[in-house]
């Protein structure tokens, strides 16, 4: 075979991984087949082992899309496919009819949209493939569920709308500085903009919402507290990688010195790996959501340091797709160990904590903080497990709202350590 | 083109009630001649034809007609919509009374809506803007009903006192200029300073004229009464027809009567940028609270159809691709909606969104519609509300006018709020065990007629905005009209 045929060939098979499951979200063609969810993942799937790299344009798709595929991103879609695939084969629906065939389209839904976010070569197509995948995680993860799932699915919701907004404003802000709307080209450009600093961080934020980093995490310890096995995998496998992917797609990373930005950004990561490391001792809380809380902190800080450093970041950047594939990967891997021992020792999957409104949540945090930390109290002192339920143990009229003011306690006072470090730094 | 309408409709009127076939007959060949005749004269235009038709009235005053890109632009949608809502009329009022009256005047409002769009001049578009009023006044009272004449007077009394503005307002511009012939980039460079003053008065009274139909706060309460009419009206008033007259006249003064830059020099703009961006959020906050479907979607096109006019204020060619092709998109998603409405309540007697629980699951391709539809309206990527967004957004940044994008950014917020939860209820909520009122239509979910419209609209403005980028979409055809009315010769 010619290169140009293979090319062509890689092509077609880079755009079916794409089309194929979105047109068997139609009931009526995936109603007719056997196995429909894993038979979706198959292009994608061959196109991991195909050698070669390839990038394709398409000036009819939107404003002009491209899809490409190279050494880096097969990393991710690699992870993408076999996440896909667990996810597939766990989700056995035990309703038939109607709502195997809603799930069915949700998950094809979800599916498209992620695959497309991973080969997607511009921040159009990436914004667009992860909406689609953004909603459609929403319905796969509600439907079936329970009041507790529904409470959880309307937080992500809150969370995905917001951080879709901002990663619109900053849409706008790159498309206003430059017409290449490849990634490479924005990173160039929006580098040596006057608006580079608003970009960053309305990126940053955008996409600290949808991967759950500290303190945006609240969305991400309601979801896995409230679903399945199976989703939960896909909740590490489609907001939270995809979130870590358009980061560094999105960030300028290796362009430019972002200096106090970046500084910032670093120590909101090294603070979420304290902070998920803090909550990991306590016996209360869902463990995977700390993990991966602290992974992407992990990821937030190393994110950092590329801004801050665009050398390092040039030295070291051909890490950055396995880096992500590899944690991706590895909570998953965990997720599936921890359900699967759970099961043969028939345990619950996560330990449901007393439900408490945001808004009592952040009054109460606040409260308890200016009580333990402005009164004199040591409040660091209590983040120690056993002070904790030693403090609960006392504790009456406040019971229920303490159980979840401890995380934000020590939030708080880490934040405002965060910002004596940083003024100090300043002067 | 205006005859292809309006003889069906002539003879629409003369048939009796059981001339069921013949009807339906001459409904589509007009609706299908008009499609054909707009597919022709668009091919002409983009190649460089000019069609224009002149008739004299009185002295020095003509009835101009012609086809520019921004009259083709509306005038396709106008030809498009009304096919599709005529076979969802013809669905829809199967065995209703007054069947002839009704096509009749719906022939006459699309007629209407024509002669509005290839208006050449604003005499021409005064007097087929005033034929669309009384057109469309029989068919929002068309069930005769108390509420359906209240909301007729009402209708009335709003567009009768705008269309007086109008008049009172062309007249004197006609004194100070002595033309009235639409311009590209306006024909107000000749008067003197002297004359701001009347002039900006005059861009007051059009605009307020205007923005009767157009249902600018505060002149909007005419349209969420409106709401009796029966679906295929109010699809017809929100998506193809009224409101979009009454927008596209604001577009046709402030390009082709004053020009942007004259309106900009003028200072006007700047305010009809701030009433529009009042209108979006407001018309956004009173969808929230409403549970009459019809009435949330009211309010919804209150906040939507000005984002034609934002666009059209901004004053910049990126912003004017965006409020241009809204023109089409708004329609698009709109219709969608209110024929999903109306699908909801001939078949299950739904009116209201406390209603919907579980209703995706016993309608779905009308609530896979209605999701699109809803979608589009929020922005949401890959449908045609995120195109529009998405050369508002950019124009505002080009223009220099920051603060529309957290309008922008606001409304899209509120529109998911309104939108999102009726989602929510009719996919992951359970269904009662009975509907309101419940309709036989077999295996099917509902009859074809009904059915088919929606699904071809939310098509339509998913592949708006998914092949934004193709030959003849609505967005490359908008950005010919902005190229025009932006570049002087």
């Amino acid at each position: 075979m010619s290169a140009e045929t293979y090319a062509i060939l890689l092509s077609i098979v880079m755009v079916i991984a794409v089309v194929w499951p979105l047109l068997l979200t139609i009931p009526a063609l995936h109603s007719r087949l056997y196995w429909p969810r894993h038979l979706a993942i198959v292009p994608a799937a061959l196109l991991t082992v195909l050698p070669g790299d390839i990038s394709r344009q398409l000036p009819w798709l939107l404003f002009g899309a491209e899809f490409a595929i190279d050494g880096v991103t097969r990393w991710v879609l690699a992870m993408s496919v076999v996440i896909w695939f667990i996810a597939a084969t766990m989700m056995k629906s035990s309703k038939q009819g109607f709502a195997n065939g809603r799930t069915t389209t949700f998950f094809l839904l979800t599916l498209a949209g992620n695959l497309g976010a991973v080969l997607a070569n511009d921040l159009v197509g990436f914004f667009c493939f992860t909406t689609i995948m953004g909603y459609g995680f929403y319905a796969l993860f509600v439907q079936n569920g329970n009041a507790e799932t529904q409470r959880a699915g309307r937080l992500y919701l809150i969370f995905l709308i917001i951080a879709d907004l901002l990663l619109f404003e900053a849409l706008l802000l790159a498309a206003f500085t430059t017409d290449n709307l490849r990634f490479e080209g924005v990173r160039a450009a929006i580098a040596k903009a006057s608006s580079s600093q608003f970009y960053l961080w309305v990126t940053f934020i955008g996409f600290a919402l949808k991967t759950g980093i500290w303190p945006a995490h609240l969305w991400l310890s309601s979801a896995f507290k409230s679903t399945n096995q199976a989703t939960a995998l896909l909740i590490i496998g489609v907001p939270v990688v995809m979130g870590w992917l358009g980061a560094v797609r999105w960030l300028p990373l290796g362009e430019h010195a972002f200096g106090i930005s970046a500084m910032i950004i670093q120590m909101v990561g090294v603070i979420g790996v304290l902070y998920a490391t803090l909550k990991l001792c306590t016996p209360t809380s869902v463990k995977i959501v700390w993990m991966s809380s602290g992974a992407a902190s992990l990821f937030i800080a190393a994110l950092g340091t590329g801004l801050a450093h665009p050398t390092i970041w040039r030295q070291y950047e051909y890490l950055g797709y396995p880096f992500i594939a590899s944690l991706g990967g590895l909570l998953a891997l965990l997720i599936v160990t921890i359900g699967w021992t759970q099961k043969t020792r028939h345990q619950h999957p996560a330990v449901a904590l007393p439900r408490v409104d945001i808004l009592s949540r952040w009054i109460g945090a606040t409260r308890q903080w200016v009580e333990d930390t402005l009164l004199g109290l040591p409040s660091l002192w209590h983040v120690s497990r056993l002070k904790l339920v030693k403090h609960y143990q006392y504790g009456s009229h406040w019971q229920k709202l303490r159980d979840f003011v401890v995380g934000w306690k020590a939030a708080i006072t880490l934040f405002v350590l965060l910002g004596l470090a940083l003024a100090w730094l300043a002067t | 083109m205006i005859a292809s309408s309006l003889l069906p409709g002539l003879i629409i009127f003369g048939l009796a009630e059981e001339r069921v076939r013949l009807r339906t007959v001459l409904n589509l060949s007009g609706a299908l001649v008009k499609l054909v005749l707009v597919g022709f004269v668009l091919w002409g235009v983009s190649q460089g034809q000019q069609y224009e038709t002149r008739l004299a009235l009185l002295p020095g005053l003509e009835l101009v007609l012609r086809a520019g890109p921004l009259s083709l632009l509306f005038v396709s949608l106008s030809a498009l919509l009304w096919l599709v809502t005529t076979v969802y009329a013809i669905g829809y009022l199967e065995g209703s009374p007054h069947r002839s009256r009704f096509f009749g005047f719906f022939s006459l409002c699309v007629t209407a809506t024509v002669g509005v769009a290839l208006s050449g001049n604003l005499i021409t578009f005064l007097l087929f803007y005033e034929l669309l009023t009384l057109a469309t006044y029989p068919l929002v009272v068309h069930r005769g009903t108390e509420a359906a004449r209240h909301a007729g007077l009402i209708y009335l009394r709003y567009t009768i006192a705008g269309g007086a503005l109008l008049l009172v307002a062309t007249v004197w511009l006609y004194t100070l200029t002595g033309t009235l012939e639409f311009t590209p980039q306006g024909f107000l460079d000749s008067v003197g300073a002297e004359q701001h003053t009347a002039l900006i008065i005059i861009f007051t009274l059009l605009i307020a004229g205007f923005g009767v139909k157009a249902a600018l706060v505060p002149l909007h309460g005419w349209l969420p009464l409106a709401m009796v009419a029966p679906a295929p009206v109010s699809a017809l008033l929100h998506a193809v027809a009224v409101v979009k007259a009454g927008a596209f006249g604001i577009v046709r003064v402030v390009y082709d009567v004053f020009g942007v830059e004259f309106a900009a020099n003028l200072g006007v703009l700047g305010p009809l940028a701030w009433l529009a961006a009042i209108t979006i959020i407001y018309g956004s906050l009173r969808a929230l609270f409403q549970d009459d479907l019809k009435r949330r979607l009211a309010f919804s096109t209150i906040s939507q159809v000005s984002y034609i006019v934002l666009g059209t204020a901004i004053a910049g060619p990126i912003a004017a691709i965006g409020g241009v092709v809204h023109l089409v998109h708004q329609g698009l998603m709109k219709i969608t909606l209110f024929f999903c409405a109306g699908n909801l309540a001939e078949t299950l007697g739904i009116h209201k969104i406390s209603e919907m629980n579980g209703v995706g699951r016993r309608m779905p391709w009308t609530m896979t519609a209605f999701t699109v539809g809803a979608f589009g309206m929020i922005g949401a990527p890959p449908v045609a509300g995120f195109v529009t967004k998405w050369y508002l957004g950019l124009g505002a940044l080009q223009a220099g006018q920051e603060w529309v994008i957290i309008v922008l950014a606001g409304s899209s917020l509120l529109n998911a709020a309104y939108f999102l939860p009726i989602l929510h209820r009719a996919w992951f909520q359970e269904p009662p065990n009975t509907w309101p009122k419940e309709f036989d239509f077999g295996r099917k979910e509902t009859a074809w007629m009904l059915l088919l419209p929606p699904v071809i609209t939310a098509l339509m403005a998913l592949a708006a905005g998914l092949l934004a980028a193709v030959a003849f979409s609505p967005l490359e055809w908008a950005q010919f009209i902005a190229e025009q009315e932006f570049s002087r010769p």
